[in-house]
């Protein structure tokens, strides 16, 4: 039997009536969310206009909140306030080894996920992260179509790997949201670009965002979207940019700084004036860098950056960005000069510096007259329309980013399916035994360019057992490869020779099991009718209410060791958490909670160490920690 | 790469022949890529959904096979019964000169020399292409022959195929080697 992973295709979208489906560019430094209306794409705004930025603060009292308001607090609590995280999304300990000194936050985790530690002891991973931003955005968007949201597209850069891709989904689901596709973010900038202005021919998309590189060359012909190739560096972007301004201009006033002291307020306040400064260098040749005193402790900085000292920082990011758009020409069997166009999307774009380079690069002016930071979510919802069963004059071939194949014995990396390929797609090739009796196969599924297992990024490890013992190389063990439309993997792999069936189910190795999506949407579903405060409210009652029950127990059962102020104390301190517990105020039955404790702390000190006593007599620390209902 | 379980030619329309005209075989594939595709069958039962992708796969697999000259001509000889293995001989002095030349390459990469890795790379392109040219013309002629003679042609076919293996090992080589630039 063949193992069948998922049923792929299968699709939310309700026959009848059009769905209201909209589409989701979840973006390094700002989100947003579009919708087609009469067949053409347009932008929901919501208040401060339709970016959201894609920063999630985690307050003391256990809120969270999402966009504008959350940035006002990184400068104070830069730990609990995460901005750029799609940087982390899909990734492990070891992948962000190159950028972890420069993020703020406390990362955990090991190679195949890492988690944020906020507000002390809380820790989140990046998909719960970026699903509050997809719960804004898909909150926004019910307000102003008027109505529940049935499926939604979300962008991912085109180089985003199967972890990243996967963990994206995650997200979604977690957020609530039917993905009925994911989409390559060029490829929506150029399906936006192409029905607008009805371009045909052979361009290419430079899409510089925060946190991510893309360039991808598309062919539009006749309602077909063929991408021809795709390439980039998803950990190269406009934040890059900020940290080396702001690293530069702090190294001139004298002030070290050393990877890992990411979190200082005086590097957070310097890399967020960095940004100020590269936007205002948009529109003029100079612009002023003012860190205050105060901020650092000392040294205020203030100092006039031209345009050109901009350039000469942002050239090694650009280098790298020409090599990609080099490389992604060869993929395409292309020269520039076959090029029709090149489209500029992402904030990055903006900035007179790229342009030029860009115009460099290609032999051509760059359009951009598609707003830069709101074309793919225009894109996005396009591809909605189009799966919701609206607009049916463009049909998108998509492409899978990089090779996918399995580790060989020696650790080679052997392909199956070449970068670059047109999806849906599927390889089978067929495999043997390296020595006797061998009666099981690991494979390791591997995604990559390199030539060697261990410099390509693992995606799931598996063991086909029940070969029954042969000579090496007698056994024919059979790999088949499938890659639906949103480009995600599927593994099914068979013995051939003795028919013997056997079964394997592969478990992505990285971001979230199926059983923690599944709490955690439950989790989500038991809260959606209720706001916030009103979850904090409910966890807090029954918080006051078992402390109530514990103390008046206690009370009770070691009356003779309860003093009287302490006893007193204590029993004003309940008569006030039941009065807080009538009012709808979270906080202050959570200050009511404390203050009880802090009136107790006497009685339970001195419980406790009869506890800890009566471990010693034989009783274990355990039952003696039930007895005192700590 | 192995064949498709349907005939790849079958798929795009196109009758199954060496000589194919790149803008037919895309045209070709764009106009069925819009039946086919899976996004035109997303409100569609599940049954249709699923027969939509597996049909779209196998369009994207033909297309891909024929779209690249080595590939396809390797699926037409392998209609002929001539499979090409993993260890085929061709005349052993082509095979030392081949191995000379990866040799100088590995050479140049060592140095870092990277004009004349481009030197090297852009000659066994040009080598690639004869060899291509070779095999159309070889194709060709092979039309209108039957029986021994045209076994004989296909032999030749097969035996370019097995020299253009070794050219494009070279030229992967000479991909990563302009990589790490």
């Amino acid at each position: 039997m063949l193992l069948q992973i998922s049923e792929p295709g299968a699709s939310p979208v309700k026959e009848g009536c059009k769905p209201r489906v909209v589409g989701i560019d979840l973006g390094t430094t700002n989100s947003l969310v579009a919708h087609v209306e009469d067949s053409s794409p347009i932008v929901l705004g919501g208040e401060g206009g339709p970016l959201v930025p894609s920063v999630v603060h985690y307050a003391k009292d256990g809120s969270i909140i999402v966009g504008r308001p959350a940035q006002a607090h990184a400068l104070a609590s830069p730990r609990d306030t995460l901005a750029s995280v799609k940087r982390l999304i899909g990734r492990g300990a070891k992948d962000l080894a190159g950028i972890r000194g420069m993020l703020p936050y406390e990362l955990v985790g090991d190679d195949r996920a890492v988690r944020v530690r906020v507000v002390g002891s809380r820790e989140v991973s990046p998909v719960e992260v970026s699903a509050e931003v997809l719960k804004e955005l898909k909150a926004r968007a019910e307000a102003a179509l008027g109505g529940p949201i049935e499926g939604a597209v979300i962008t991912v850069p085109a180089y985003f790997d199967d972890a990243q891709r996967q963990a994206t989904r995650d997200a979604g689901r977690l957020a609530g949201l039917e993905v009925m596709r994911l989409l390559a973010e060029p490829t929506a900038a150029a399906l936006a670009y192409g029905l607008d202005r009805g371009s045909v021919g052979t361009y290419a998309v430079f899409d510089l965002g925060g946190g991510t590189f893309d360039v991808s060359i598309l062919k539009l012909v006749d309602g077909v979207f063929e991408v021809k190739a795709t390439g980039g560096d998803s950990a190269l972007g406009g934040d890059d940019l900020d940290r080396a301004i702001a690293t530069a201009v702090l190294q001139e006033a004298g002030v070290a700084v050393t990877s890992g002291d990411a979190s200082r307020p005086i590097i957070a306040a310097a890399v967020g004036e960095a940004r100020r400064v590269k936007e205002a260098l948009s529109d003029s040749d100079a612009a002023i860098f003012r860190v205050a005193g105060a901020v650092t402790g000392g040294v205020a900085i203030e100092r006039t950056i031209k345009r050109a000292e901009l350039a000469a920082w942002a050239q090694p990011l650009l280098d790298r960005c020409g090599k990609a758009c080099r490389r992604v020409l060869k993929d395409a069997e292309l020269t520039r000069d076959q090029l029709d166009g090149v489209i500029l999307v992402g904030g990055s774009t903006r900035s007179p510096v790229v342009r030029e380079f860009v115009a460099t690069l290609f032999d051509k002016q760059p359009l951009s007259d598609l707003d830069p930071e709101q074309v793919v979510a225009l894109g996005a919802a396009v591809q909605a329309d189009v799966l919701a069963g609206g607009q049916q004059n463009v049909t998108l071939l998509d492409v899978i980013p990089l090779s996918l194949g399995i580790e060989m014995m020696g650790g080679i990396a052997e392909k199956l399916i070449h970068r670059n390929t047109t999806i849906p797609t599927g390889a089978t090739q067929t495999f043997t035994t390296y020595a006797d009796n061998q009666t099981g196969f690991d494979i390791h599924v591997l995604q990559g360019e390199r030539e060697t297992a261990d410099a390509c990024r693992s995606l799931a490890r598996f063991t086909l057992r029940g070969i029954p013992p042969m000579i090496a190389g007698m056994a024919r063990l059979e790999v088949t490869f499938l890659i639906d439309a949103d480009g995600l993997l599927q593994v099914m792999a068979k013995e051939l020779t003795t028919g013997k069936e056997s079964s394997i189910e592969v478990k992505p190795s990285y971001g979230l099991s199926d059983e923690e999506v599944e709490r955690m949407l439950m989790e989500s579903f038991e809260f959606a009718e209720e706001d916030l405060a009103r979850r904090n409210l409910a966890v807090e009652r029954i918080e006051a209410e078992r402390i109530l029950q514990a103390t008046r127990q206690a009370f009770v059962t070691d009356a003779a060791i309860l003093v009287p102020e302490v006893r007193a104390a204590g029993e004003a301190a309940m008569t006030r958490l039941e009065a807080a517990m009538t009012g709808d105020d979270h906080l202050a039955i959570r200050h009511a909670i404390e203050a009880l404790d802090l009136a107790t702390k006497p009685f339970a000190q001195i419980r406790m160490n009869r506890a800890v006593g009566a471990q010693l007599h034989g009783v274990s620390l355990e039952d003696a920690a039930k007895k005192v209902g700590a | 790469m192995p064949a498709p379980a349907v005939d790849a030619f079958g798929l795009l329309g196109l009758a199954p022949r060496f000589d194919v005209d790149a803008a037919q075989l895309e045209r070709a594939f764009f106009e069925r890529s819009k039946e086919l595709h899976p996004d035109r069958f997303a409100t569609r039962p599940v049954a249709e959904r699923v027969a939509a992708l597996s049909k779209s796969r196998a369009l994207n697999d033909a297309y891909q096979l024929l779209k690249r000259e080595v590939t396809r001509a390797e699926y037409l000889l392998a209609h002929e019964g001539l499979t090409i293995g993993d260890n085929e001989r061709i005349d052993p002095a082509l095979v030392m000169e081949l191995l000379e030349e990866r040799e100088v390459l590995a050479e140049a990469r060592a140095k870092g020399d990277l004009p004349r890795i481009e030197q090297l790379c852009e000659s066994m392109r040009a080598r690639r292409r004869a060899a291509l040219d070779q095999v159309k013309t070889l194709f060709g002629a092979a039309e209108a022959l039957t029986d021994e003679p045209r076994k004989a042609q296909l032999a030749d076919i097969k035996r370019q195929l097995i020299l253009l293996r070794y050219v494009e090992r070279y030229l992967e080589e000479c991909d990563a080697a302009l990589d790490e630039e």
